[in-house]
């Protein structure tokens, strides 16, 4: 189980992408239960509490997601295994990938008002 | 090099290829239909395939000559909107996802060195399932009962009041029958891509048309799900009239858009991935040199499948959804294009550093990379809400999606035809006829489609039965059915072509487009059991760096290159690093599965014509056969005469603690568990946004016997996973009556599931909150009972010595069922007993 937190291992080809699929499946949903239980008044804009949970939980899924990205590259660097280091490249890669997206999809929290 | 038949082999190794010609061979006559080898299971999902897309083509000019000129009467509204629902499901269900798995089925196994999938008799049970499926589907057409909703039968279009024949229930019945079919094939091909690599195949050393493969079979498991589920729900209200898509009932028709969709987006990248994965493939060999980038392409086939799946809602843009949810949307189809590009540019370097041949499959290729990208273009077009809302539902969208699954998939699959038929028929294709046939496909298409962008954009819905001339669409009309016309030509000299091939193509030599992958290293047409010995494969281009590897495999002086013991055998190795761990005893020919689709088959058909008492037998009659099926098993007498192995050759896969079966029905979870998280995702859905939904305020369902029930399948979890701790150890003491009492336990949990249903006196056909209840509560009841029933077996499998601590494989498989419903059950706990009961009605 150990070796599975190795960012070595190919399971983080997909854990970035999970991360960032959890955020966006907590997002939407929480998004649509806000909503419904407690819309903000229109009048209010984007500075709203539903805009600002979005946009903390953006924010630190995407720094979350650039350390590992850093990581990958570090663990890349220290193993000499060419399978580990091709697997820790690749990962990095994706990690950083899935921190644009989530920062990506995210941004329009700071720019449109909710429920409408 | 010569064609490896020519080499003159020792008697000894005559001997070898005879034997494993007798074992591996396929029967003929009646008994062909027992075969479960990949070759040819494989070529009969093509096959069929080419078959089905010929009917849908058939279809498509229907459509273009009732388009091609305004008020035109050449078909009624009535069957041109059944033309027009059958077009898209035979190409989306019955063409293009089938024609694709069959040629993974038939490849993967070649590619990877191994010599069948994983699972053979479900290779099998699966084209049944989509023969069956297909048949069932495409006799609506004949009938003139066909589905008229359109391809993706939106609700209440395509619900009991709009749509009171039995259209739908084709459409329905008959798509879940063959979605069975991409299920099995989707997890067999994850567990032998996984699996069954050749020795020394690691993972980051694999072809990369596997890598796509994987992520394609992934995303089929992932994938389907949700319109199984779907299509269930919605054949239950249209059959017994249970509300889950009918507003008044407490429904919402938007829940079958969200359902599907969840499937239908994520299936045009199913449906790309293979074709991309032929692209990776035969650039490299006809560019000279390895890809650039392989580690890029991986990733981006990754993040594909992922982000495959957040894009459902831009479907569903203009059904209205909170602005947020729009622009949220909007960017994730945006951020779909980054991977898209980084394989584009991938081929355009590889081209650009190697020395390029313009063969005939290499202008298939450039074909598909000119449509691709202005479809992907146009894509991105979508992607953007307000350009959207202009052109949803226009032949803009028609054309759109044309040049992505035409120009993805149907121009990659000729590539692909062309650059393995030799593989298949030992014969290389006319370049002549070839081309003929790829410019007319290639300048039809475009005809056809390209101005069909400006049809829609003058504002031409799709799927209008006629027009009026003073719309101004005439010309474009016509010039997209001369088009579709000419498409069709190029398809007609197509099949002349492969006719005559067959017939007079000339002698292909061994490797004829100087291949890296390892299906060129076995004789062609292959033997039923490809590689007589399987080879130790350290390097993405095995043929490349080694081009002796064909005539020593041949020679047999490779691994399992045994066959006295008159198994099926193949390698199974290490998912990571490809070493080797079990010696894999497959499957040989069956009935099993035909008789099994046979008696789901009279399932479908009694219910489209409601005849539920013979539906009930039949069902029974399924389960039996398949139960009897899987007795057939590891250490039965059928499945091994001996048991015997070469000194140097690892353990018999179910003499094995981890064997692909453990694979196999984890893989099978993540498709349980994707239908399951669909049925919460309704649940919660018409709780939170259905305008007529009703919660009780107080829950129907006994607390005490959840919980009992719960406990009881606790409780079966704890035994089995003890005695399962036992065999670890080799400790089998104990097993059979363990076995037994965690059955017992199964089967206390589904009685007391059976009362907590009958108290809890619903009304399913009043509400869709009993009604999403009482299919809650029957999923949980049925993997109990199944958790129940298998291990009853396992208890009479041990008593008959058929497992044991020498054969511990299948209580590892039948617990893995039992911590799958240990997790459901009590998540389903909470979410329709603890939560409506802690938040109250609403």
């Amino acid at each position: 189980m150990k070796h599975l937190f190795s960012l070595t291992h190919p399971i983080h080809l997909v854990g970035g992408l999970i991360l960032w699929a959890v955020w966006f499946v907590a997002i939407y949903a929480g998004l649509s239960v806000a909503c419904s239980m407690a819309p903000p008044d229109p009048q209010r804009g984007m500075l709203t509490g539903i805009n600002i949970g979005v946009g903390l939980s953006t924010l630190v899924t995407t720094l979350l997601l650039l350390w590992l990205a850093r990581a990958g590259l570090v663990a890349a660097r220290r193993t000499s295994v060419l399978r580990e280091r091709y697997f820790a490249h690749v990962s990095a890669g994706i990690y950083l990938f899935s921190a644009g997206g989530t920062l990506f999809v995210g941004y329009p929290v700071i720019s449109l008002p909710p429920c409408l | 090099m010569s064609d490896i038949k020519d080499a003159t082999l020792t008697p000894e190794i005559q001997r070898l290829h005879k034997g494993m010609d007798e074992v591996w061979g396929n029967p003929k006559g009646l008994r062909a239909l027992t075969v479960v080898n990949h070759t040819s299971i494989g070529l009969r999902f093509m096959v069929t395939g080419a078959i089905f897309f010929l009917i849908g083509g058939l279809l498509a000019m229907l459509i273009r000559t009732q388009l091609a000129f305004p008020d035109n009467d050449f078909m009624s509204p009535e069957i041109y909107n059944q033309v027009f629902t059958m077009h898209g499901t035979v190409m989306m269900f019955l063409f293009a996802i089938p024609i694709l798995e069959g040629l993974a089925i038939y490849m993967i196994p070649k590619m990877i060195g191994a010599r069948d999938l994983v699972c053979p008799r479900l290779t099998a049970f699966g084209y049944f399932c989509y023969l069956f499926g297909g048949l069932i589907l495409a006799s609506s057409l004949v009938l003139e009962m066909a589905p008229a909703s359109g391809w993706f039968m939106y609700t209440p279009l395509s619900s009991g009041e709009y749509a009171p024949g039995p259209g739908s229930d084709f459409w329905l019945l008959g798509i879940t029958f063959v979605e069975i079919s991409a299920l099995s094939a989707g997890v067999e091909l994850v567990v032998s891509i996984l699996r069954t690599r050749t020795q020394g195949m690691a993972l980051h050393k694999m072809p990369l048309f596997a890598w796509y493969i994987l992520a394609m079979a992934l995303m089929i498991v992932v994938g389907f799900p949700p319109l199984i589920l779907g299509s269930i729900l919605l054949e239950l209200e249209r059959a017994t009239g249970m509300p889950f898509f009918d507003v008044a009932g407490g429904g919402d028709p938007v829940l079958w858009a969200h359902l599907f969709w969840l499937f239908g987006h994520p299936e045009v990248y199913i449906i790309f991935l293979p074709g991309a994965g032929i692209v990776s493939t035969l650039i490299p060999v006809f560019a000279g040199r390895p890809i650039v980038g392989y580690g890029w392409v991986v990733a981006a086939i990754v993040i594909m499948g992922f982000v495959s799946f957040g894009l459902w809602v831009h479907h569903m843009f203009t059904l209205g959804i909170p602005q947020l949810a729009l622009a949220f949307f909007s960017a994730a189809s945006m951020l779909v294009a980054i991977p898209t590009a980084i394989q584009i540019f991938v081929w355009l370097s590889t081209l650009w550093l190697g020395r390029p041949r313009m063969t005939l499959p290499m202008l298939w290729i450039v074909g598909f990379l000119v449509i691709f990208v202005l479809g992907g273009l146009t894509g991105v077009m979508l992607a953007l809400v307000p350009f959207n809302w202009q052109v949803h539902d226009t032949h803009f969208v028609v054309a759109h999606m044309h040049y992505v699954l035409v120009g993805g998939m149907l121009f990659p699959l000729m590539a692909g035809l062309y650059y393995w038929l030799p593989q298949v028929s030992g014969r290389m294709p006319s370049e002549r006829l070839g081309k003929w046939s790829f410019w007319l496909i290639f300048l039809g298409f475009n005809v056809t489609f390209l101005v069909m962008h400006w049809t829609g954009l003058l504002g031409m819905r799709r799927r209008v039965f006629t027009y009026d001339t003073a719309m101004g669409w005439d010309l474009y009309n016509l010039i997209s059915s001369v088009g579709g016309f000419m498409m069709s030509i190029g398809v007609a000299l197509l099949i002349l072509d492969i006719a005559l091939h067959f017939r007079f193509g000339k002698k292909a030599p061994q490797n004829p487009w100087g291949a890296d992958t390892l299906e060129w290293a076995m004789p062609k047409p292959p033997t039923a059991y490809n590689f007589v010995s399987l080879p130790e494969v350290e390097t993405r281009h095995p043929l490349w760096e080694n081009p002796e590897l064909s005539r020593t495999i041949y020679e047999g002086r490779h691994g399992l290159a045994n066959i006295q013991h008159g198994r099926r055998e193949t390698w199974g190795s290490d998912a990571l690093t490809g070493k080797l761990r079990e010696t894999v005893h497959l499957p040989s020919n069956s009935w099993w599965p035909l008789f099994s689709a046979l008696a789901l088959a009279a399932v479908c058909v009694s219910l489209l014509v409601r005849v539920y008492w013979v539906g009930a037998v039949a069902a029974l009659v399924a389960v039996v056969l398949l139960l009897r099926w899987s007795w057939e098993n590891g250490a039965h007498p059928k499945m091994a005469p001996e048991a015997s192995l070469e000194p140097t050759e690892p353990p018999l896969h179910y003499r094995t603690m981890n064997g692909p079966g453990v694979w196999t029905m984890s893989v099978s979870h993540l498709a349980n568990g994707s239908l399951y998280l669909s049925l919460l995702f309704g649940w919660f859905y018409l709780w939170t946004v259905a305008p007529e939904w009703q919660m009780p305020e107080t829950s129907p369902l006994s607390m005490p016997l959840l919980v009992l029930a719960g406990a009881a399948l606790t409780l079966g979890t704890f035994v089995l996973a003890g005695r399962v701790r036992r065999l670890r150890r080799r400790n089998d003491a104990g097993l059979g009556g363990g076995m037994y009492l965690t059955g017992v336990l199964g089967a206390l949990q589904s009685a007391l599931i059976g009362v907590v249903i009958w108290q809890a006196e619903l009304a399913p056909t009043e509400s869709a909150h009993d009604a999403t209840l009482l299919v809650a509560l029957i999923y949980v009841l049925l993997h109990a009972l199944l958790g129940a029933i298998l291990c009853l077996l396992q208890g009479l499998r041990v008593g008959y010595g058929l497992v044991s601590a020498e054969m511990p494989l299948e209580p590892v498989v039948v617990l893995r069922l039992w911590h799958y419903n240990l997790v459901v059950y009590w998540t389903l706990f909470v979410a329709i007993w603890v939560m409506p009961t802690l938040l109250g009605g609403a």
